[in-house]
């Protein structure tokens, strides 16, 4: 129990409360983005200095994202009362004032719960062009299989830079990616190719040329022979650098 | 070779006596192997296991609750271990608990929580203790029930849904000890183990997943505000060895999860194996597979406890595929290292340190222009539980070989939260079988096909071992060749792991698939 106390202790100001408040029923605030405005204002003229431009704390206030009593809050009521009690705070806000700053605060919240999403796209084209087309050309071996004039001609005008890093690395998992082809010879029979509708230890099925289905269990007399259009690409993963990654992203941007 | 039998609680607590026949705890004993002595269902009569019932959840038969704020609406999958007493199974998912005719599969009672919200993300399962069930709720209630009709006996907050945390995890009976985990990672906040008085449900202790301020571990973070904010989430049941009187378990990623700059150092006591006296919740010893983690690999992994030979000597033994694609065995009286290999290719670590735990290499650490990491986020293995054979000596973890890019998004001298995130990639799976001697892969089986579920294991004295595989069967294995030797088709992929029980003569396999239990038997008539 003596961490709940050393943690306690830890958090000041409006972070010092007990870990366990008297949570009511549980719904998060909803913030309303006018009023997240108005509070930003308010926090801007009151509490910036020591609580940070983004209310993660200073040297001189905590971080209020982290505080249990910001989190607790409900639209000012626990903020306006700490306001009032705590020394060298604003306690004279009116209680519009308090109800804007919870927003804000609120906001602040949310964008930190959620930012494992990018707010924007991050800039991948950190490499050299000029080594990205050497290795294409040369240990890459990409020439063997694509063209920059031919099926990559304008692929930069199709995928943006973080799509075009995540599509030459990863071809399987965009749009209009190719499929498995797969060829299955009966014992005796002649073989019938397709493209790989499933396959598991037991059992394997395709469609053919034609739309045909075809399924076969997977006997000790059935060959199997399953074809990955994106095998160089998958065993490409293990020799990658991660210079070479932005390098070849950074060539294959040039491709308008 | 001596191999520890785990199955053992205080009678005077229990009120239920613990036979091998049944599966009374999140991993079936204490040890965490997942290895049954039953052989009614063996190698040789497999391919005669019959469906024997059938039962799915439907949590719209009970009382459900508002769930506001997290995760949303109940998942109604079953990703918890059922347990098996006295020819009752209890199974769970988030706010729900059945019990069942373990014979037949019928519906004895139901019984759902009220929620006030958190994350919906899975539930784990219970546990038991004489006529009291124990379970978690995700808005962070520790809930006990009568065994015997699902009444309610008591509820205990566990963990602050304000803060973001939510409670998901088994609870373990460990003498007059149910002890429970947390979970949350949205914000930074503290993970914690703690204990609670099984007839009361008063709290005992709680261990935080951090060191005291001003101690030599403490050192491990550049400021007491960010370790105190440091995560560590607790989210997989733990085991326990009666002799040692230790529990053992894993603790979770730190925070912030993937943006690391703000917390420079190794992080303790995040992403550890933690040994703990559950009498008092006191640390006897830590061993962290990934210091300084930056990709979310959780170090949850179940550890599993066993004796083996190392050196032509006895040892006692603990071993976890960590979620960062390492295999480590560890002496379980202190901790002390004995392998550390990797289970699955990475290229994430520069090496092992002299303590044998993993360097990390800076340059794979998320970056804003990306770094190509392996494994991906998912990792190696998750929370599914592995199997250790103690007839085969090998341990078996179902894991993913996969890549992704790491991005770091947040520019912020504080980042908060997760700062980043990694995306796409690719994946293989794999059903890996580790001689712990040497951590190398004795045998590995490729799972066909491009799916990537992933599901716990059970491993048998009938030399049999059961898996999921990505296409949603249920298969049976020879456990020294990985060669498959049955299977049935689920409706959709295992969500859970196996479980094995015998009543009146006839051995059961029940596994989890979405909203559904499969039982099967070899029921002769």
């Amino acid at each position: 129990m003596r961490r709940l106390v050393a943690q306690a202790l830890a958090c000041g100001a409006l972070s010092g409360q007990a870990l366990f408040g008297q949570a009511g029923p549980y719904e998060r605030q909803k913030v309303d983005p006018t009023a997240a405005d108005r509070g930003k204002r308010v926090y801007t003229q009151y509490c910036i200095n020591c609580h940070g431009a983004l209310a993660k704390g200073t040297e001189q206030g905590p971080d209020l994202i982290r505080s249990p009593l910001v989190l607790r809050d409900r639209l000012g009521n626990e903020i306006g009362p700490a306001l009032k009690k705590l020394a060298n705070h604003k306690a004279d806000l009116t209680q519009a004032q308090v109800v804007d700053l919870s927003h804000f605060l609120k906001d602040q919240v949310e964008n930190t719960a959620k930012n494992r999403n990018a707010a924007k796209p991050p800039n991948v084209l950190t490499g050299s062009a000029d080594a990205g087309r050497a290795y294409f050309n040369g240990a890459g071996k990409c020439s063997m299989c694509h063209s920059p004039t031919g099926d990559l001609a304008g692929i930069a005008r199709k995928y943006d830079p973080i799509n075009l890093q995540q599509r030459f690395l990863f071809p399987r998992g965009g749009r209009g990616a190719k499929p498995t082809e797969v060829t299955v010879t009966p014992k005796g029979g002649p073989p019938i190719s397709g493209t790989l509708d499933r396959i598991d230890d037991f059992s394997v099925s395709l469609r053919d040329a034609a739309g045909a289905y075809h399924s076969w269990n997977r006997t000790a007399d059935l060959k199997v022979d399953v074809r990955d259009p994106y095998q160089t690409h998958n065993e490409l993963l293990d020799q990658y650098t991660d210079t070479d990654m932005h390098n070849i992203v950074t060539y294959l941007e040039t491709l308008k | 070779m001596k191999w520890l039998s785990f199955v053992w609680l205080p009678a005077a607590l229990c009120g239920v006596t613990l036979f091998a026949q049944e599966w009374p705890t999140y991993n079936g004993d204490y040890s965490g192997r997942r290895f049954s002595p039953l052989t009614k269902i063996n190698s040789t009569n497999v391919n005669s296991l019959t469906l024997a019932w059938v039962n799915r959840a439907n949590p719209a038969a009970g009382q459900q609750g508002a769930q506001q704020g997290g995760g949303g609406n109940t998942s109604a999958v079953i990703k918890g271990t059922p347990l098996v007493v006295n020819g009752i199974l209890y199974y769970t998912i988030p706010d729900h608990v059945w019990a069942v005719d373990a014979r037949t599969g019928r519906d004895l009672w139901h019984y759902a929580w009220k929620s006030k919200g958190g994350w919906h993300i899975g539930n784990r399962g219970a546990a038991i203790s004489g006529d009291a069930l124990f379970f978690e709720t995700p808005d962070c209630n520790l809930v006990s029930l009568n065994l015997k009709d699902g009444k309610e006996r008591w509820h205990k907050e566990i963990c602050d849904l304000e803060q973001f945390y939510y409670g998901s995890v088994a609870p373990v009976i460990v003498k007059n000890h149910v002890i429970v985990g947390v979970s949350g990672d949205d914000l930074d906040i503290p993970g914690y183990l703690e204990s609670h008085d099984p007839v009361t449900g008063d709290l005992q202790w709680r261990w935080y997943s951090h060191p005291e301020p001003g101690t030599p571990e403490a050192a491990t973070w550049p400021s007491v505000e960010a370790m105190l904010h440091g995560g560590g989430m607790t989210w997989v049941p733990g085991t326990f060895d009666p002799d040692l009187n230790l529990y053992y378990f894993g603790t979770g990623n730190p925070q912030p999860v993937i943006a690391g700059r703000g917390r420079l150092g190794s992080n303790l006591y995040t992403e550890c194996i933690i040994a703990l006296n559950p009498d008092t919740g006191k640390l006897a010893w830590y061993f962290q597979p990934s210091p300084h983690d930056t990709h979310d690999w959780d170090a949850v992994q179940t550890p599993v406890l066993f004796d083996g030979t190392i050196g032509g000597q006895s040892r006692k033994l603990l071993a976890q595929a960590s979620r960062n694609g390492w295999f480590f065995v560890l002496d379980r009286t202190n901790g002390k290292n004995i392998v550390s290999s990797e289970y699955v290719k990475t290229n994430w670590a520069k090496g092992v340190d002299a303590k044998g735990q993993p360097i990390p290499n800076p340059a794979k650490q998320p970056q804003f222009d990306g770094a190509l990491v392996s494994p991906n986020q998912g990792g190696g293995a998750n929370w599914p539980p592995p199997s250790f054979d103690p007839d085969t000596g090998l341990f078996y973890v179902n894991a993913s070989r996969a890549f992704s890019v790491y991005y770091l998004y947040d520019d912020d001298d504080k980042p908060e939260g997760w700062g980043g995130n990694d995306r796409g990639g690719y994946s293989e799976s794999l059903l890996q079988a580790i001689d712990y001697q040497t951590g190398k892969v004795r045998w590995s089986h490729k799972w066909p096909g491009n799916g990537g579920g992933r599901s716990g294991l059970l491993s048998t004295a009938g030399k049999l071992l059961f898996a999921g595989d990505t296409s949603n069967n249920l298969v049976a294995l020879d456990p020294a060749t990985g060669t498959p030797l049955w299977h049935a088709g689920l409706h959709t992929g295992m969500t859970n792991g196996p479980i094995t029980y015998e009543l009146d003569g006839i051995q059961y396999l029940v596994v989890g698939a979405g909203d559904t239990l499969y039982a099967f038997a070899m029921m002769g008539r």
